[in-house]
This record gives C-alpha cells, structure tokens and sequence, in this order.
C-alpha cells in the first residue's frame, strides 16, 4: 500500500514534465530501440473521448462544468501557469510583482502574443477580460467568485497592468491559472459577446471549427502560436493538424470506444477498467489527482444530531473508508488522508494517518454525548429521540457515491446511527441544500489552492439570502475563521504553509465532514499517442504537446 | 371531398387547443417542481455564482414576477411566433432546436422504416403458418418488445461494435452510424407492430372474399399482398400514435447510449436546468408533430377505405375502428 500511494502522488506531481519527458525524449532523432518514433511528428488529427459533463457554454468564464477547461485550454492561454507543486510560472504575463499587503498585483505582459481574430494582447485585453469576467451579464458561474476581490484596474502602459484588489488575496496567481479564467480577444468581448458560449476567440495553440452540442468540439492548430507556457516541453505551434473532443457519456461506451480504436484516448476512465487498461499493451494509462478538496460526505453542523462534535466524530470514527473506498473503486482511488487532496499545496502531509476506524471509540463518543439508549432496531436514542440523519443525494451523481453512501449508512447502523437515505429530484435536492433541509450532503471541489478550506468552511460561506456558499457543512468555527482569512491575505509563503496547516489539524478535530478519496482524473490512450500531459492548474488532458505516432 | 376539408379544418382546430394546453402544461410543471430558477440556471455541483450574477439572471429573465405575469410573457412571445433564447446556452431556442432536430428526424425516419418494413414482413410470412413459424416469430416478438431498448442498445453495440467491429458506437456522421441507434429503436417496436399485424392478417385470411380469391385460382403471396394486407394494416395505422410516441421517446435513451446529437438530450438537458424557453420549444415541436401525425392518420383513414369519404368528419375514427 505505502508503495503505491507514493508512486501515485509521484506521478501526480510530476505528470506534465515526467510524461512529456517520457514521450518526446531527447530531440535527439532516429527511433529508439523497440522501433518507435522519439522526435515528435507534425500532423494528423487526434480523437479523444470525454464524460457526458459537457459544458453548455464554451466561454472559459461562462460555465463550471468539469469539462470546461479541457475544452476551452486549447483556445485560450491564461495570464500564468501553475506547475505541480504550486509554483506560478509566467505564460501570458512576463512578469508580476504584488505590493501594498498583497492588494495590487503589477502585471508586465508578454510582447508579440495575438488573438485568433488578429487583436493583440495587450494591457487593455487584460483588464478587459477581467471586467468580462465580472460583468453579470456574463452570468459567470464560477470565475466571477474566484476573482471577487477584484476591485478595478489601471493600464500603466501598453503592456503593464496595475491591478487592485479590495482586501489581500493570495490565491489570486492560482486561480489565474486555471483554465476557467483563460483570456479572450479583447475585439471579440468588445463586439461580438453574444458569440463567445459558442466559439470563444482566444490565443491558444488551437482554433475552434465547430461545436456540435451533443456531440464534440472540433479544433485545428494555430500555425502561428509562439508563446507556449514554460511547462510545456516545446515551442512553436502544436504538433496535431486537428483535435476532436467527442462527449461520451456512458462509461461503457466510452471506455469500448478506445478499446475499439474509434478514439485515441479517454478521460475518466472507468475505475472498473483501469486494471484491464494497465495489462492491456497496447494501451498507456495516466493519472493526476485532483487537487482541491477531496469527495466528502458533509455534516450539517447546525442542527441536530450533528450540531455535536462527538456524533460527528463517532460517525466519522465508525465509517471503515479504507474498505468502502477500494471497494467501490476497484483499488484505484486514494483515501483522502483529510480536508485538502494530497496534490493541493500546503497539504498538511504530517497529518496523515490521523483519522482511523475504531468503532469502539465511535461507541464511545456515542455514549458520551448521551446517546446512551437504543431501541429494539438497534438505534441509538436519547430523550425519546432516535438517532436519525437525513441524507438526499442528487440521482444525478455518479453512482459510486450512492454505494458509498449505502455502505457509509450500513457503518452508522452499526454504531447505532440511522441514516436515511432520500433521492429525490436533482432541483428539491438543490432547493433542500439552499434551505439547510439536510444533515448529509456529499461533494468536491476542485481548486488549486489550500484556499479551498475558505471556500468550504469559512463561515462567510454559509448559504443565507441571496449569498450562495459552499460551506455546505454550515460550520461556524472562530478560529477555521481567522486562520483561513489570515492565510488567503498573507504574503508570506512560509507562514501561509503554517496557517494552513494548522486549519487542516483543526478540521480534523471538528470533523464538518467525512472525507472519503482524492478524486483522479484517471487518462488512458493508445500508445501511438505521445506526449499527453495534464494543465496541473486544473488537472486536465493537455494537448499542445501531444503528437501521433505512426 | 367536403367531409375531408371540414375533417382538417376541424383537426387543425383541435390542434391549436392541444399546442395551448401542452405549452401551459409544461409552463406549469417546470414552475411548480421544486428548484430555485437562477440557481438552476447558473448553478450545478461545480459553479459558485456570485449575487450580482443571481441578481442578473433573475432580473433578465424576469423570474421575480408572480407566475401568472411570467406565463403571459411566455405565451406571449410564442404567439407572436418567438420562440425566445436559452437560459443555459445563451443561443436561440430555434437554432437550438434546429441544430438538434436533423438528427433526431434522421434517427425517427430511419427506426420508422425499418419498424414498419420488418413487421410486415414477418407478419405476411408467419400469419397462418405452421405453428413452429408462428410460435417462433410470436416468440421473438415479444422478448424484443419486453427487452429494455437499453441494454438492446448495449447488446447491439457489444455485438456489432465492440465485437465484430462492424459499425461505429459514437456519433451521428452519415449511414455507418446510423444503423446501430436506428435498430435499438426499431425492434422493440417492430415487435409490438408485427404481433398486431399478425393478428389483423389472420382474422382477414379468414374472410369469405380472401376464400373467394383463392378459388379464383391466386396464388399464396398475392392473396396475402393484394387482398389481405390492405385490410390488415388499418389497425397499423391506428397505432401510429403510439410508434410517433414510442419513436420520440425512446430517441432520448438511444441518443445518449450512442452519444448521437438530438432532441432527447436538448430536452432532458434543459428540464434539469430549468430552461423554460427551451422546454416550451421543444414542447411545442412535439406537440406539433402528434397533431400533423393524427391529421395525416385520418386522412389516410379516407384513402384507405372509401366508405368514410363522406362521412361526417368526427365520426370517421370511430368508423373505421368499428370496421377494424
């Protein structure tokens, strides 16, 4: 187990470099010895199979769909690139330098970049980018909240761009990264808004021919892209002539369609299938986990039972996430160690281990909080009360989580806990989660930045009126509070990492949810494909470096 | 001829009542299921919407009025013959839809003919057979009719796809593809039909103007083609409604097995988000399509048995389903 759990982070971290390195080799020339090619061909068209989660708007700052940045990355570069590990490169901007407390970010931008319509990339793109992605008539989903702070901006000069925050935001470089904020033609923004869900302009190693909703996305290779980001492992334009990204839902029929050889590579492949891929010769089979918070069962802190931290302990203490988790994903998934994946930055890798099974102190906690009794079902119950928690689950999720949350329920039953599970439609589950009519919600989030702790548990985020937050798990907590706000306005990579820390061992003591695995975004692909990478901002297929072998 | 115009006048009458109550209907169903509009429309597992975009989106699409304004507005707009913008795609409904339709029509026509061809076929060559070949065919029939059109699909694709590589699994570019989806819809289909028609086929064989052909020396197959199968296929074309039905239904689940383009998606997709303007479309299209599908079945009514030409246009179905 320990050999495989390193072997994955290893390769989680280094994806990008250690995979493009393995397939492009050299440059040296010549075919190596089992006969095939190491210097990259030009040409050809590469087909890859993605999930049904296609985004119904290909503007990068106009959806939230997993799928978003694997579709709009080819098209539009952003401002910085995010290396595994969390170190921010320059890509579209040379350079930046953060003043007043981490308030204003200088951008020096990059010289002789252009947008597929001709425009050029300049500090008036930048800052009209920024404003698209504010704009409400943008109807951001998801980049509008990553850039709140955003306050407005000043050209300085034709290529710096002086930007100002209204409060310190150190995730601000991360998020750039990521593909949801790529950057748009500026001329496109100004004049044709209405045509960017469809065919977003952008700067990026490909242009987009068509989307067929339903169906794919077709792009063919922009022969004058130069400005590839550091992390990648060339320059120049792509190598692929074409890319088609075909939407496949089912995980059956994309999974045989790579196998059949209609497509070259897919994405999500089906946890069952991962073995038969790894023995398969003619298949390769990469992988990255997500970084960001790993899936979790949340616990509605703010009504009973599980406004008392020891039923949140007892339940999380009874729950054997080990088995359930091999179980359910066929060995392949990673069992989240706490409240951050193991690839965010700043994960607190001493924590590790600190969450164990022991249904004896599950029993224990139980009893302590006065949930001494139990009724002839085997339920605990305290004042007449049995002890019950409401579960809905969206019948849209992927059914890994329902066979979690069945073996999770089978757990709590045990310890004397009745989990009711409830599936009613997609809308009254979202309507029931808006309200806080639940005591179990599950979910992830996606982010590359420890920041994530924010997000989920700062208690700002707690849904009320018309603020929509992600602290699903309703915790109100002073000292998550402070520690998380400290760490997203410092400046000071060294006490960040600190903070952090100590908000992760401090979640672990109050238990808002139980996490259950880092999500991977599991790739397999012909070997005839070479050089697939991940953006590691937003682990997602990469294919500027990508070519077809013979 | 007068009973035929006042039969469409009086059916296209009908049809507008029915375009009304199916757009009401819709309108009423998406506003009363539970689920809060704007955050359907810009929400989901992975969106963070800040409150100016809930504040735009439910300004722009008018969601803070009392519901009565908002079916007005809608109504309205499709009376005046504008089908309005998506809420999610952020494109027009029409190009919406036509974007989508082609294909589903492709897919419809297709498992339509093949449907029919295969259950008439079957049907001529079982009807009053001997009982191995009626037993055989009956029996098949009814397991593909019973059979899941899913897992018919997933068999089809193991099969023909996966197996003997023979047709694509994905897509919707041209023939090749168009085969596999096509045959998952047909055959449960052709197997509710082909029992029907079997049946008719049988009761007509059975008729002393069928015994009187035979005596005048015609042959097995002409009798069958010629003088049974036109009797035998009324009660087909009173079915129509259900194979219309059964064909727009069930293009949802082939569309996502095979991953095609479709109008089933465009739907399934746009109730989970609440797209009012998306629904009522695509509502009114197949709305649109049963009241056409029954006009033409009654005027076929008239081309196939004469008797009814001048009869009284209400009165024509009942007729024809009484001499059936």
């Amino acid at each position: 187990m320990t050999l495989k759990r390193t072997t994955i982070r290893v390769a989680a971290a280094g994806t990008a470099a250690a995979l493009t390195l393995a397939a492009c080799g050299s440059g040296s020339g010549g075919d190596d010895a089992d006969g095939t090619a190491t210097t990259p061909r030009n040409g050809g068209t590469l087909v890859f199979g993605e999930n049904g989660q296609e985004p119904t708007c290909l503007d990068p700052h106009g959806n939230a769909s997993s799928d978003g940045p694997v579709t709009t990355v080819p098209v539009a570069d952003s401002l910085v690139w995010y290396a595994p590990g969390g170190e921010i490169q320059s890509w579209l901007a040379d350079s930046w330098a953060v003043s007043d407390g981490g308030r204003t970010y200088t951008f020096k931008l990059r010289h002789g970049v252009k947008f597929h319509d001709g425009a050029e990339w300049n500090a008036v793109a930048l800052k009209t980018n920024f404003e698209h992605m504010r704009d409400p008539a943008t109807k951001s989903p998801l980049a509008a909240s990553y850039i709140a702070p955003y306050e407005d901006s000043k050209v300085i000069d034709d290529h710096t761009l002086e930007v100002h925050l209204s409060s310190a935001y150190s995730p601000f470089l991360n998020v750039l990264a990521q593909g949801y904020l790529g950057m748009i033609s500026p001329k496109q923004i100004k004049e044709a808004p209405q045509t960017i869900c469809e065919k977003p302009i952008g700067s990026g190693p490909f242009i987009l021919d068509k989307w067929t909703k339903g169906q794919s996305v077709t792009y063919h290779k922009n022969p004058d892209y130069d400005w590839a980001p550091k992390g990648a492992a060339h320059t120049g334009p792509a190598y692929l002539d074409k890319l088609e990204i075909r939407f496949l839902g089912e995980d059956a029929t994309r999974y045989s369609a790579l196998v059949s050889g209609e497509v070259h590579a897919i994405d999500f492949t089906p946890p069952q299938h991962v073995e038969e891929v790894k023995a398969n010769p003619d298949l390769g089979f990469l992988s990255a986990i997500r970084p960001g918070h790993p899936m979790s069962f949340w616990l509605n802190t703010s009504r009973a039972p599980f406004d008392d931290v020891r039923v949140r302990q007892a339940l999380l203490a009874a729950v054997d996430r080990k088995a359930i988790i091999e179980g359910i994903s066929f060995g392949q998934y990673e069992v989240a160690s706490g409240f951050v994946t193991s690839s965010t930055p700043d994960y607190a890798r001493g924590l590790e281990g600190t969450i164990t099974h022991d249904e004896a102190a599950a029993n224990r906690l139980l009893d302590e909080a006065g949930w001494t009794a139990k009724g002839a079902d085997g339920i605990r119950t305290k004042d007449g009360r049995r002890l019950v928690a409401y579960f809905p689950i969206d019948p849209s999720f992927p059914a890994q989580r329902m066979q979690i949350a069945v073996q999770t329920q089978a757990a709590a039953k045990r310890a004397g806990i009745d989990i009711q599970l409830q599936t009613p439609p997609t809308q009254e589950v979202s309507d029931r989660i808006l309200a806080g009519d639940y005591d179990l919600s599950s979910g992830l989030w996606a982010t590359n930045t420890a920041d994530v702790l924010w997000i989920q548990y700062s208690s700002e985020n707690i849904t009320s009126g018309d603020r929509r937050g992600q602290n699903v798990a309703r915790l109100k907590d002073a000292e998550v509070d402070r520690l998380v706000q400290e760490a997203r306005e410092t400046t000071d990579k060294a006490e960040q990492a600190d903070l952090y820390n100590q908000v992760q061992a401090r979640l672990i003591e109050l238990v808002p949810a139980i996490p259950f695995y880092d999500d991977p975004r599991p790739v397999s692909y012909q070997k005839k494909v070479r050089g697939l990478s991940f953006t590691p901002a937003y682990p997602s297929p990469y294919f500027y470096d990508t070519w077809l072998d013979r | 001829m007068h009973g035929a115009l006042r039969l469409v006048g009086w059916r296209l009458l009908t049809g507008l009542g029915v375009l009304w109550g199916a757009a009401t209907l819709a309108f009423l169903v998406l506003h009363l299921t539970p689920g809060d509009q704007a955050q359907a429309i810009v929400g989901g597992e992975n969106a963070a919407p800040t409150p100016e975009v809930i504040a735009q989106v439910t300004r722009e699409y008018r969601l803070d009025e009392p519901w009565y304004v908002q079916y007005l507005l809608h109504l309205g707009r499709v009376v005046r013959g504008d089908l309005g913008t998506s809420y999610r795609l952020h494109t027009p409904v029409t190009q919406a839809i036509g974007e989508q339709a082609g294909a589903t029509l492709e897919l419809a026509a297709a498992a339509a003919v093949v449907a029919l061809a295969l259950s008439v076929v079957v049907a001529l060559a079982s009807a009053k057979r001997r009982r191995w070949v009626r037993g055989l065919a009956s029996g098949s029939e009814l397991v593909i009719a019973s059979i899941p059109s899913f897992w018919l699909g997933i068999l089809l694709l193991t099969v023909f796809s996966f197996g003997l590589r023979l047709f694509p699994a994905t897509g919707s570019h041209g023939f090749q593809s168009l085969v596999l989806p096509a045959l998952a819809l047909a055959l449960p289909i052709a197997g509710v039909l082909g029992h029907v028609l079997r049946e008719a086929l049988e009761e007509v064989l059975e008729e002393p103007f069928v015994i009187s052909a035979r005596t005048r020396g015609q042959g097995d197959m002409a009798v069958r083609l010629r003088h049974a199968l036109r009797h035998a296929l009324v009660p087909l074309i009173t079915m129509t409604g259900y194979w219309v039905g059964a064909l727009l239904g069930g293009a949802v689940i082939t569309e996502t097995l095979f991953t095609r383009q479709g109008i089933g998606r465009l739907l399934l997709g746009a109730v989970n988000a609440k797209d009012l303007p998306v629904v009522l479309g695509v509502v009114l299209l197949s709305a649109g399509i049963y009241v056409l599908v029954n006009l033409l079945v009654d005027l076929l009514y008239l081309v196939i048995d004469p008797r009814l030409r001048d009869a009284p246009a209400p009165a024509a179905r009942t007729a024809v389903e009484g001499s059936a």
